[in-house]
């Protein structure tokens, strides 16, 4: 007792209520330290919308290429961006780069006009379909050009071909090496990104519009192309990995 | 004995103390190997504290230079780790072509880059992003504080 009454009459009050109150807050944040941190791990929301690109090389080497990007993070680094036509998150285009298409009118009439097909076009060496369809603007263009060559070169090595079942045997090769030397290129583009990306003006692209109407849609395949060289992919989910 | 006991209650709680902001901040870590003949093997811990810290000691006009060389970057890198903190473990790029693979990701709140060529080399950088911020908040201050001076060169 005497002891303790000698502490009181050293350390006024007020210190020493601030001493407690010090060591209370300093007991406090010792223990809220690791949850601050947990608070901060699972912050990453589960609604985050990634942007994700492959590519995968069907060469020996086996080249593949796998890029994630949020999309938030995206919208928020791009308008950072000065460089040449890149400015504020929006690209600077000339008519010269449009080839003297004013694209903005194709495009309302396009966004105006009902679901179908706009262009079908079945070729020699490629097949392209243009079509509007639930909202999205498809793009699919097969270019058979290799299989043209291919095709040629394999009529060539079949005259000299003489037995019926080397013809057989050579048939079914040039199926899998024509199959083999087609591209596909598919396009899905929502209609609301698009008309996101023409909204800032005649000369400029909204790069961070577009991104922005992007991530409220669902999980999406944009970009297929396949080719005997390449695969290639970009999609859209709320996965921050590539399958 | 009281006061010996008290000095060194006083010298460990400073010591805990410093070490746990040291390490709170995080380390910086550099694994350099290469595998051939003669190679270098380098591996480098530093706390990451120690970074900004050390900044204060780097010649003005070097820190000046740096600023300068970056100045168009700044921007773009600010944000772009200011939103990293958002994604403290996630892998956003990876190339892997026959032996070689590079990764560019975030781990633990830290920035990590692996370059490997099986059998040639391997590179390993954890740098944590809080310490990226730092130095080039250091760095935009030094650019800011040559141009108020460069300023006030020209009115002279």
């Amino acid at each position: 007792m005497t002891h303790r009454r000698t502490t009181d009459r050293r350390i006024p009050r007020p210190t020493r209520s601030f001493a407690n109150y010090f060591a209370l807050a300093a007991a406090a944040a010792l223990l809220l330290l690791p949850l601050a941190g947990f608070a901060q791990t699972s912050s990453t929301g589960s609604a985050d919308r990634w942007l994700h690109v492959r590519v995968i090389s069907s060469d020996n080497r086996g080249e593949t290429v796998r890029v994630n990007i949020p999309l938030d993070m995206a919208e928020k680094v791009l308008p950072a961006i000065n460089k040449d036509r890149l400015h504020s998150g929006k690209v600077r285009i000339s008519e010269a780069d449009c080839n003297g298409l004013d694209i903005k009118a194709i495009l309302e009439a396009v966004r105006t006009s009902k679901d179908g097909e706009f262009v079908t076009v079945q070729g020699d060496e490629n097949d392209v379909r243009v079509a509007k369809q639930g909202g999205y603007l498809l793009i699919h263009v097969t270019d058979k050009s290799g299989k043209h060559h291919l095709g040629r070169h394999m009529n060539h090595s079949d005259s000299s071909a003489s037995s019926d079942k080397s013809d057989k045997t050579d048939k079914t090769a040039k199926v899998q090496a024509v199959s083999a030397r087609e591209s596909k290129v598919e396009i899905k583009v929502p209609m609301k990104v698009i008309d996101a990306l023409f909204s800032a003006g005649k000369d400029e692209l909204d790069l961070v519009a577009a991104l922005h109407a992007l991530s409220t849609y669902g999980d999406t395949e944009l970009v297929s192309v396949k080719d005997d060289e390449n695969t290639v992919r970009v999609w859209l989910d709320s996965k921050n990995v590539a399958d | 004995m009281i006061l010996l006991a008290k000095v060194a209650i006083g010298f460990g709680t400073t010591l805990a103390v410093a070490g746990a902001y040291t390490f709170h901040q995080g380390v910086i870590r550099v694994d350099v190997d290469e595998f051939r003949q003669g190679g270098s093997h380098v591996h480098m811990w530093v706390p990451a504290a120690v970074v900004p810290m050390a900044l204060r000691f780097v010649p003005k006009h070097h820190l000046n230079h740096a600023s300068m060389e970056a100045r168009e970057a700044m921007p773009i890198v600010r944000t772009m780790f200011h939103e990293l903190r958002n994604y403290p473990n996630t892998l956003f790029v990876e190339v892997a072509d026959g032996d070689q693979h590079v990764r560019v990701a975030t781990e633990h709140g830290a920035l990590a880059i692996d370059v490997t060529e099986k059998g040639e080399e391997e590179v390993h950088l954890r740098v944590p992003i809080s310490t990226v911020e730092d130095v080039f908040a250091q760095l935009e201050k030094s650019a800011s504080q040559s141009d108020i001076r460069g300023g006030k060169d020209e009115w002279n």
